[in-house]
């Protein structure tokens, strides 16, 4: 039988010489899945793109790409405007932006249907609400708009469209990224279902690890645009040969596995600071019965935080964990002084927060933000100096401003400082995006940072990097954290303590090992359920 | 796994629509009154800005003829120039509400009689104009995005900045020194202008072709550049990629896709613009002798015409207000996302 994808020496480069794919061999019968990891820039996107011809025109493809024995690469383009979404289908990364945000969800899933006519005309509306419930939707949402829904049922919606036309496989691209656990774990259930169901072939392409072995039965890594690794998910996962797999498998820790705990994988030769064991005594930050409620356009009131008694010691780490919506963003501004409580306080030190004037700016010099995006948390046309420089001047810190900025890159390890400083934030990767935003909070002397997702967008090697830099800094000048994030890997890697939270209420507190081994309330538990498994090999 | 993973995509699922009904209405009265406010403050703005003004109004309306001290008062009292100045405002908001805009002193008639001759004439010039300006500055916004630094690209995008950056009035005065021989060159109609309907009104539109070309070529310029730069701006976005992978034709996609999209700046702006067409005819109407508000500023400025003037900034103003309204309402009705929030 053919397979229904094969790709044969597939190059990829772009105008200016840039080899994104050289060179791949892969093969996919029907009802196969394969899953494609690798780092942004490896490579698979380009892949993925190149399949239905959708690289842009500066892209030079050679090789073969036969998509059920025809190779697209040489078909004519109405031949190909036939064969593409009837043939193969593409769930799109970020689901955000890949639908049109001024149709309804519905007109958008019967498009292709009405193109390819796979469906008689008037049983498309049928066809809709058949493919909605497939992934779960009521047919009502036929009438939405993408805005009106939430990140994972768009992407259910994504998945409807890409089966609209019943094709002999589908690719989908980081399908999961940007949705929290719970969700992406039913986004993961529902694509291994639908796959198995309806006999599809699969291409899933992730930077993640453990979420590719959970629904794939092969694995293939890239590397600078070469398959590097090739094998069955639970092999290449648990025993994983090529030096930039392993990077890659030890990247997103197993919670539960001795090795990790406290150890992000870094190369850094600064290593691993010892364990410090934070201070007992007065909690540097506490609040008590913290309540923050929003009044809605229907006139109700959201309760985005409820009743929450949380501490944070001198030097210490703790994880704020939860899924979007459970109010962690709105505990965390709160305790910046960026949101009023309705009811409740803020303790630092002791003392309740200041409500304003001197005394709460120099309150939010001690208590700096570090955010998830640091692409978009840097003024684009600020130099790195600039941008660590500005904190300094609002605060009108003491001491020589050069050196107080050399100091603080030194701090976040941006080496020489002096290289750094007249650079701009778009000719830096994300991981030195990243430190110049943590050098920016450094620079002020805090004694607390608060954390929101900040490795949630950055590489998997460059993830160990930053959080083995927050260890350090915990270690040598005693920084506490509070870290917002949904990824119970990273409590498991750097934190002290984890608090989960869960639509408002923090419903478990503890200590990582205790919470994260011996969840004892009931959302911890589906938490951890959430989290992708890949079988043990054979 | 438990129930916990359940309730938080159904309370999304559960939760009422979004209301479309009841906050349109809102909406709609929101803005309605946030226009009436602005004009309320033109209102205000006008009068006061007019009285400060250098030039007594009695001395303007007397000037040219002798006239004793005396008669100077009494004129004052006529016109209420003799009261305090926030009575004289009164009266004359008291009178705007009755849609009196008082008396005209070059013309000696009502100001918003004399407004409403001239408005008929201003608008139809404008408004075929602002029509033919539109349809043409979207079509080429449109084709030089999607062709980038094609051939369409490369000619027309300089030509448009070029005559977007001409002022209308040098624009008008070659195209009548061009033209002049072949179309008429001024007024609205020819002295002896048929009265039959379909004659009459291809008279008028032989007198129009000019000062509506001129109008054209001043004002498309900006919709394409504005058409140009928010096509380009959605052209790399990945609903364009997911429309091309469902086997899309090129121009499909352009227009299901990209245009609805682009197309949303560029309506608001258009409309906002429309409104200053109407003021933007002014210099064009003027070379043209075209009998609209326009020639007739031109006019009470000559004359001094205090309540004349004070008449046209209104009419003016109003435009833009409601054009402003009318881009609103329409963005609204477009983009599904201003209708949530």
């Amino acid at each position: 039988m053919t397979p229904v994808l094969e790709l044969r020496d597939l190059r990829v480069t772009y105008a200016g010489g840039h080899e994104a794919v050289r060179g791949v061999d892969l093969t996919l019968r029907s009802g196969q899945t394969l899953g494609l990891a690798g780092e942004s820039g490896c490579g698979k996107s380009s892949l993925a793109m190149s399949v239905l011809r959708l690289l842009p025109k500066d892209a030079t493809v050679s090789g073969e790409i036969l998509l059920d024995g025809a190779d697209t690469r040489t078909m004519s383009w109405g031949r190909l405007r036939a064969v593409r979404w009837a043939s193969a289908s593409i769930v799109f990364q970020g689901a955000m932006h890949a639908l049109n945000p001024v149709r309804r969800i519905g007109q958008q899933i019967a498009e292709p249907i009405l193109l390819h006519a796979t469906s008689p005309p008037d049983e498309v509306d049928a066809r809709v609400a058949e493919l909605l419930a497939q992934v779960e939707l009521p047919p009502e949402k036929a009438q939405a708009y993408p805005h009106e829904l939430s990140g994972g049922q768009k992407q259910r919606v994504m998945i409807a469209m890409a089966l609209a036309c019943r094709p002999r496989l589908v690719i989908a691209d980081e399908p999961t990224t940007a949705l929290d656990v719970i969700v992406q774990a039913q986004v993961l259930r529902l694509l291994t279902r639908l796959v198995s169901e309806h006999g599809i072939g699969l291409v899933m392409i992730s930077h993640d690890l453990s979420v590719l072995g959970s629904v794939c039965e092969r694995l293939a890594v890239m590397y600078e645009g070469e398959i590097v690794e090739l094998g069955t998910a639970p092999t290449v996962v648990h025993d994983p040969q090529h030096a930039h797999t392993q990077a890659l498998a030890a990247a997103f820790p197993t919670v539960g596995d001795p090795a990790s705990r406290y150890a992000p994988a870094t190369t850094n030769p600064a290593g691993l600071p010892p364990r410090v064991v934070p201070e007992a005594g007065e909690p540097l930050l506490r609040t008590e019965s913290l309540r923050v409620d929003f009044r809605d356009r229907g006139g109700g009131w959201t309760h985005a935080v409820r009743d929450v008694n949380l501490e944070v010691g001198r030097g210490e780490i703790v994880a704020l964990v939860g899924q979007s919506g459970s109010g962690k963003t709105t505990l965390a501004r709160t305790v910046l002084g960026l949101q009023q409580p309705t009811s409740g306080q803020v303790l630092f030190e002791g003392r309740p927060l200041p409500r304003g004037g001197r005394a709460l700016r120099d309150y939010r010099r001690q208590a700096q933000l570090v955010l998830q995006d640091p692409s978009s948390a840097l003024n684009p046309r600020h130099s790195v100096y600039e941008a660590i420089a500005e904190g300094l001047r609002i605060h009108r810190m003491p001491g020589d401003e050069r050196a107080l900025v050399a100091a603080a890159l030194e701090a976040a390890e941006l080496r020489p400082a002096q290289r750094f400083m007249p650079v701009l934030p778009h000719q830096l990767s994300g991981g030195q995006r990243q430190r110049v935003v943590i050098a920016g909070a450094l620079a002020l002397r805090p004694r607390l940072l608060v954390a929101d997702e900040p490795v949630a967008s950055l590489d998997a090697s460059v993830r160990g990097e930053i959080l083995a830099l927050l260890l350090r800094l915990r270690a040598e000048l005693g920084l506490a954290a509070l870290v917002i994030t949904h990824d119970l890997g990273l409590a498991w890697n750097i934190a002290d303590r984890v608090a989960v939270m869960y639509r408002g209420e923090l419903v478990e507190v503890g200590d990582v090992e205790q919470v994260l081994l011996e969840p004892r309330h009931e959302y911890t538990r589906s938490l951890l359920a959430a989290l992708p498994e890949v079988a043990a090999p054979a | 796994m438990t129930d916990f993973l359940a309730p938080v995509e159904e309370t999304i699922a559960e939760a009422p629509p979004p209301q479309r009904g009841g906050g349109a209405v809102r909406y709609l009265l929101t803005k309605v009154g946030g226009a009436i406010m602005s004009v309320l403050m033109v209102v205000v703005l006008g009068f006061f800005l007019f009285r400060v003004m250098p030039g007594d109004p009695v001395t303007i309306m007397t000037r040219g003829r002798p006239v004793s001290g005396a008669q100077l008062d009494q004129l004052r009292a006529e016109h209420g120039f003799d009261q305090p100045i926030l009575v004289q405002f009164w009266n004359y908001l008291v009178g705007l509400l009755h849609g009196d805009f008082g008396n005209s002193y070059a013309f000696n008639a009502p100001a918003g009689a004399i407004i409403g001759e001239r408005l008929g004439p201003t608008l139809l010039l404008s408004g075929t104009a602002a029509v033919l300006a539109a349809a043409l500055g979207l079509w080429l916004g449109a084709k030089t995005a999607w062709y980038r630094n094609g051939p369409l690209d490369r000619a027309s995008t300089g030509v448009a900045l070029v005559f977007w950056s001409i002022p209308p009035w040098w624009l008008g005065v070659v195209l009548l020194m061009i033209a002049g021989g072949v179309f008429p060159t001024g007024g609205m109609q020819s002295p002896d202008s048929p009265t039959a309907l379909v004659p009459h009104a291809l008279d008028v539109a032989h007198h129009m072709v000019l000062p509506v070309f001129t109008l054209v070529l001043a004002i498309y310029g900006q919709y394409q550049l504005v058409m140009r730069a928010s096509l380009l701006e959605e052209m790399n976005s990945d609903y364009l990629t997911t429309a091309r992978a469902k086997g899309l034709r090129d121009d499909m996609v352009r227009r299901r896709h990209a245009l609805p999209n682009a197309l949303l700046p560029t309506t608001t702006l258009v409309f906002l613009h429309l409104g200053m067409v109407v003021s933007g005819a002014i210099t064009v109407e003027a070379v043209y002798s075209w009998p609209g508000l326009g020639q007739l500023t031109a006019e009470a400025l000559e004359a001094k015409d205090l309540p004349l003037l004070q008449g046209i900034f209104i009419v003016l103003v109003i435009a833009v207000v409601i054009m402003n309204l009318v881009a609103d309402v329409l963005l609204r009705v477009l983009d599904p996302r201003v209708r949530a929030s």
